[in-house]
């Protein structure tokens, strides 16, 4: 026998309370007058303390209510079941649905397994169905109807989701402290080594729940997969565009495999390549045809093996035309355009044709033939000429304005409309230059760039522009790249130059990664990535702002989302491998490619010896929990021990000592009334 | 007759004087069967008229049969004096049933007011104390002084502590003439104080007698269970227990009634123990007892 909570045995000190009350009873009773004291002797023991405890009967029930109250909320339990009761336990059957199931029988295995631990279960024992995949979901109630837990298992297929088994361990966490009850938890799966964690403490088991593997399919089976796909997601100009694809193979034989690359559904390219004995090779597709717009494009094994969902290798490419963008710049600066324009043309993409003329062409521009427009370090702008470029912002444009030595000396930026409250040249303190400090990671144009910290900074221009977006901000708290909307459009303010003069960023490899993210970002192309994994999710609404209906169409052609997640949905996981067509809140159309994740190609299972050190970590767990026998089989689940909680029994005593107490002390009560 | 004198048909009547007419006449009354006392009325003598006589004490019909003129003499005629000490401390108004120890002390004092006056023709003197002489009737045998000491008996309450040194110290310079002093308490000071405070009441030939007047619940406590007892002097509390107030507590009293009695009689004075649920004729018979040996 043992306590859950011994610490409510404390409560036991509470029956000091009834005894005092007896006692103090006796000297509550009513004063009375005496002539005198003065043949007493009040420092006699037996004169004053001593008091005698009357309805001792009365005073035992009221001991016994708070002994048994202080016994039940400690949580008393018996280990091994009751007499005439089954063992109380909750059986949790856990299927592996993920990707690797596909492989052979191995899903059918595992169903047949889970149905005859049902099968073997007793009947009053409550039980579970979980399918574990990308996610664990739970397919019933925790009920003791074989026919629905049955039925249950019956219904789970393989899914494309990755399996992890570190999901399990949270699994049962979640189980454990949601029931008082032992659980045995038993999983049914391939126990991919890919599923394992790195950190082998994320498959402990709680205490209180016994792990029982059952390992499905062959300890190693080979596979074949298209493992990656390095493909640019946009491209204006196919004859530079290079696909590279990699081909490995998972306890394969050496073998020539053929590798197709096809472009909307028809087959550009194939090409065969050797892959060494459970190796891998690389192919490269160059200069392949692509059409304008999203196109789906894949690259597969031909033929493809038993898992064929990983033997291709789905993306997404747009084509489109080069954008034109506009560098402005003062007259006598002649570098900074230069700079800015080679950086955009040794991008690899290069899908930005920019155009670079002096403030003075400005005026003569028609701004609606450019994606966005650069102002380096421009002073005294016209009011014509800044009232264009705002009603062109306004209207969907995006500005990029950059303020070195010439436009701090104005009182506000232009467009920006933000007051500039100061400047600071670095190069007049000691330091001599400023260092960027801290970067928005989410920040598309800085963000994820690494070598800021290498960047030096000699010229600042300090503005005040509190509801801004900052990306950038140097060590002093000084922003250096700001961001806010202004209308449909953006504007945005390097608050230093593009030129040596002010930075040294045009001298360091950054500056090159960063004039293309800003080309790219102005250009709105954005950073789309050509391919996602199965359990990625989607944004369905990048503007926030905007509250439009959004719609998914699947691989299989149909319409997953409901009115409700039309409405309201943001992200959606992507269920399955294919092309889903979007349809975002703000009415755009989008695709994207969903993959199987290749860790699930991998069909190597676990190595016996890790398994048999998580089930002995499992029992270790449920030993010093609760004193219980690991036991593995099904079979063996009707005679394995488990404590059983004698809370319930302690509470129906306390209710009989409560009846006793009430009836007894009423009946004492009487007895006052009466004698009264 | 022992009706009469029984402490709660006393309790009864309201008026003192009443009470100690009805409490002497029915002893008295029991008394005549008697041969050992007699009373200052019974006749004892015949003496010849001195110039100087009391003409009220003359015979008148010997006067008319022998022309000669007697004085009639009765027991008892020698002058007396008693004095009358009542404690009329707090203590003294505990009552476990409707006669009070104060009381108690009116009824017996009253009587022997009565007795020693109208029967005695004793001067009557009267000391009511607490822990100071609250009340003082100087002895006299005129003629309406029973009532004065009775008003004062009337009017006696239960207040303060008790101490017997000063008011009997106050009291010796009365003491003129031989007579008794009666001291009525419940005594509750260590007997060698109280003898020692009462024996200078003795000079000039003064017999002494105290009577200690408890009520039985303080001789025999019945308490059930613990109880928290409040001294009626004081004010001071005390839980006590039944095991104790059965045992230890009735030795405690028992020897201190003895001795009281003990002290007293080695110094030569009188002492009764009187409950308040007994008669009242063991005070006067004990009066009469001492007023005989006088004689």
């Amino acid at each position: 026998m043992g306590w859950l909570a011994p610490g409510f045995l404390l409560g036991a000190l509470t029956i000091a309370v009834p005894v005092w009350l007896h006692l103090l009873k006796q000297s509550a009773s009513r004063p009375r007058q005496f002539s005198s004291l003065m043949l007493f002797e009040p420092q006699r023991r037996s004169t004053t303390r001593r008091r005698r405890i009357d309805h001792w009967l009365l005073l035992l029930l009221r001991i016994a209510v708070l002994l048994l109250l202080a016994t039940a909320f400690a949580e008393p339990f018996v280990r091994g079941h009751l007499p005439g009761t089954a063992p109380e336990k909750l059986l949790v059957l856990a299927l592996d649905d993920s990707y690797s199931m596909h492989a052979g029988t191995r899903m059918e295995d595992a169903r047949r397994e889970a149905l005859k631990v049902v099968d073997a279960k007793p009947r009053d024992t409550q039980a579970q169905v979980v399918a574990l995949g990308s996610r664990a979901d739970s397919l019933t109630e925790q009920v003791q109807d074989a026919a629905m837990l049955s039925t249950a298992i019956r219904g789970i297929t393989a899914t494309d989701a990755r399996g992890s088994l570190a999901l399990l361990a949270s699994l049962a966490r979640t189980l454990a402290a949601g029931t008082r009850m032992p659980i045995e938890l038993h999983l049914f799966s391939d126990m991919q080594a890919t599923g394992l964690p790195p950190d082998f403490n994320e498959l402990r088991m709680p205490p209180g729940v016994t792990l029982v593997l059952h390992t499905v399919g062959a300890a190693v089976t080979p596979n074949w997969t298209v493992e990656s796909v390095a493909a640019p997601s946009q491209v204006w100009d196919p004859t530079k565009t290079r696909i590279v694809a990699t081909v490995a193979g998972f306890g394969t034989p050496e073998a020539t495999r053929s590798v197709i690359l096809s472009i909307n559904g028809r087959t550009v390219s194939q090409q065969s390549i050797k892959v060494p004995a459970a190796g891998r090779a690389s192919v490269v597709f160059a200069s392949p045809e692509i059409p304008y717009g999203l196109v789906r494009a894949s690259v597969q094994i031909d033929p493809a093996d038993a898992l064929g969902a990983d033997d291709r290798y789905d993306f997404v490419i747009q084509r489109s035309e080069r954008v034109h963008g506009l560098f402005v710049h003062q007259g006598s600066d002649t570098s900074t355009g230069l700079y800015f324009r080679s950086a955009l043309e040794s991008a690899a993409d290069a899908a930005v044709a920019l155009e670079v003329v002096t403030a003075d062409q400005l005026k003569n521009r028609d701004l609606s033939a450019y994606a966005f427009v650069v102002l380096s370090d421009v002073a005294g702008l016209a009011p014509a000429v800044e009232q264009r470029l705002s009603t062109w912002v306004r209207a969907g444009g995006r500005l990029l304005l950059s303020a070195g030595t010439a436009a701090a000396q104005q009182k506000r930026i232009p467009v920006f409309d933000a007051p500039i409250v100061g400047s600071h040249d670095f190069t007049r303190d000691d330091i001599r230059f400023a260092a960027v400090a801290a970067v928005d990671d989410a920040y598309a144009p800085a963000g994820a760039l690494s070598g800021w910290q290498g960047i030096k900074i000699f010229y600042v221009t300090r503005v005040d522009a509190p509801q801004a977006q900052v990306g950038l901000r140097l060590a002093d708290q000084t922003p250096l790249l700001l961001e806010k909307p202004l209308g449909q459009g953006r504007v945005l303010l390097f608050a230093t130059g593009f030129d040596r003069l002010t930075t040294d960023l045009p001298l360091h490899p950054q500056f090159v990664a960063f004039v293309d993210r800003l080309g790219s970002y102005l250009s709105g192309r954005g950073s789309r990535l050509s391919a996602l994994t199965v359990g990625d999710s989607v944004n369905l609404r990048p503007d926030a702002a905007i509250h439009g209906s959004v719609d998914v169409l699947a691989p299989d052609g149909s319409h997953p989302l409901d009115l409700r997640q039309a409405a309201q949905v943001r992200t959606w996981p992507l269920p399955g491998a294919g092309f889903y067509a979007l349809t975002l809140a703000d009415s755009r159309h989008d695709l994207v490619a969903a993959n199987v994740s290749r860790l699930e190609s991998d069909l190597a299972q676990a190595t016996p010896d890790t398994l048999k050190l998580w089930k002995a970590s499992s029992a270790e767990q449920v030993a010093q929990s609760a004193g219980t026998t690991t036991v593995t089989t099904a079979a063996a689940i009707g005679r394995k021990e488990s404590a059983h909680n004698l809370w319930w029994y302690a509470m129906c005593l306390v209710l009989v000592a409560v009846v006793a107490e009430s009836l007894v002390a009423s009946r004492y009560l009487n007895t006052l009334r009466d004698s009264s | 007759m022992q009706n009469l004198l029984d402490p709660k048909v006393l309790n009864a009547i309201s008026g003192l004087d009443l009470v100690a007419a009805t409490v002497v006449d029915g002893f008295v009354a029991g008394l005549h069967r008697s041969a050992d006392f007699g009373f200052s009325q019974e006749f004892a003598e015949y003496r010849a008229y001195a110039v100087g006589d009391d003409l009220r004490h003359v015979d008148w019909n010997v006067y008319a049969r022998s022309d000669r003129a007697y004085i009639k003499r009765f027991h008892g005629e020698t002058n007396s004096q008693l004095m009358l000490l009542v404690d009329a401390s707090s203590s003294m108004g505990f009552a476990s049933h409707e006669v009070s120890k104060l009381s108690y002390v009116r009824f017996i004092a009253a009587a022997l007011a009565y007795l020693a006056t109208r029967r005695q023709r004793d001067a009557t003197g009267l000391v009511v104390f607490g822990d100071t002489v609250r009340d003082f009737v100087p002895p006299s045998s005129r003629q309406g002084h029973l009532q004065r000491v009775l008003a004062s008996l009337m009017h006696a309450q239960p207040l303060q502590t008790t101490s017997y040194a000063a008011p009997l110290t106050h009291l010796q310079a009365f003491l003129r003439r031989r007579g008794m002093v009666v001291v009525m308490s419940d005594f509750y000071a260590p007997p060698a104080d109280i003898v020692r405070a009462v024996t200078p009441l003795r000079i000039h030939g003064n017999e002494v007698v105290l009577f200690q007047v408890l009520d039985p619940e303080e001789l025999r406590p019945t308490v059930d269970g613990s109880s928290m007892l409040i001294d009626l002097e004081t004010g001071a509390q005390l839980e006590v227990s039944e095991d104790y107030v059965q045992g230890r507590y009735r030795e405690r009293i028992d020897a201190h009634v003895a001795d009281l009695g003990r002290e007293a009689r080695r110094a030569g004075i009188g002492y009764h123990l009187l409950q308040t649920n007994q008669p009242l004729d063991q005070a006067l018979l004990q009066y009469l007892r001492l007023r005989t040996g006088r004689d």
